[in-house]
C-alpha cells in the first residue's frame, strides 16, 4: 500500500521549522526506528535548506516549495518541487571533508543519509523536482 | 533558539537551547563570534540543543577557526546525542575541541 503526504511551504529559511514539524508528524505515524526519523528530518532539512539557498538564493520570494513524502513497501520516497532557478544536477557536489570550512555539508549529510538522490524532469509546471529516497 | 552566557574571567559560555537551523545561524554566530573575537575563551554548551543541522555546524567550525586565529579555544560542552551524531556525520570530532 502506498500511503503519500505532501504540504507546500513558503520558500524561506523561516519555513525549515515547519518542514522538520510537518516531516516529523509524518514520521510519528510510521512504525521506523527513530534515529531513521531524525536522520530522515534532516535530510529533508537539508534539501529545503538548499531550495532556499542556491535555486532562490536566499532571496525574498512568496513563492512556494511542496515537500512529498511517499511510503511504499520497502522505500520512503521523498520528493521536493520548486520554481526557483533550474538546478544544474552535475553541478551539485559537496565540499571536501578535509578542507575543513564553514558550508557545503548539506548535501553531503543528504547523501549520507539516503540511498538515492536524483532530479527528475517534472511536468506539471514545476522547475525543480528533486527526489530522494531510503530503503527500509 | 534562545541563549544564556556566563563570563567567569577570561572563559565566556554560551549555552544554547533549541533548534539551530539556517534561520537561527546567524543569531548563534552574533553571540559567539564576538567572544571569541575580544580573545577569550568559549565554552559552548549544546545540552539543551536538540537539532542541529549544516548551518549551525558552519557556526561551530567558523567558530572554532576564529579562535585559532587569535590563538584562544571554543570548546563544545556536554552535547547532546543528536548534535553529536550530525558533528561526527561532518567528520570533525577530531577537529573541533569537544569537551
Amino acid at each position: 500500500m502506498l500511503i503519500t503526504e505532501s504540504k507546500d511551504f513558503v520558500v524561506n529559511s523561516e519555513s525549515l521549522k515547519d518542514i522538520r514539524s510537518f516531516s516529523r508528524d509524518v514520521f510519528a505515524k510510521r512504525d521506523i526506528p527513530q534515529e531513521l526519523k531524525d536522520d530522515l528530518v534532516l535530510a529533508i532539512a537539508e534539501a529545503a535548506q538548499n531550495i532556499v539557498k542556491h535555486a532562490y538564493n536566499g532571496e525574498k520570494t512568496t513563492d512556494k516549495m511542496k515537500v512529498k513524502i511517499l511510503f511504499k513497501e520497502k522505500e520512503i520516497e521523498i520528493g521536493f518541487f520548486d520554481t526557483g532557478l533550474p538546478v544544474v544536477p552535475e553541478n551539485i557536489t559537496h565540499r571536501n571533508l578535509d578542507d575543513i570550512k564553514p558550508g557545503g555539508l548539506g548535501t553531503y549529510f543528504i547523501k549520507e543519509i539516503m540511498d538515492e538522490v536524483v532530479f527528475k524532469k517534472d511536468k506539471k509546471g514545476w522547475v525543480n523536482h528533486l527526489v530522494i529516497t531510503k530503503k527500509i | 533558539m534562545s541563549y544564556k552566557v556566563n563570563e567567569q574571567g577570561n572563559i565566556s559560555t554560551v549555552f544554547l537551547t533549541g533548534e539551530i537551523d539556517m534561520d537561527i545561524a546567524d543569531k548563534a554566530k552574533g553571540v559567539i563570534l564576538p567572544l571569541v573575537e575580544s580573545g577569550k575563551e568559549v565554552h559552548i554548551n549544546l545540552k539543551d540543543v536538540s537539532y542541529m543541522d549544516s548551518s549551525g555546524i558552519s557556526v561551530l567550525i567558523e567558530s572554532h577557526q576564529k579562535a585559532e586565529e587569535k590563538n584562544t579555544k571554543v570548546i563544545i560542552k556536554e552535547i547532546s546525542k543528536s548534535v553529536l551524531k550530525v558533528i561526527m556525520m561532518a567528520k570533525l570530532e577530531q577537529v573541533l575541541n569537544l569537551g
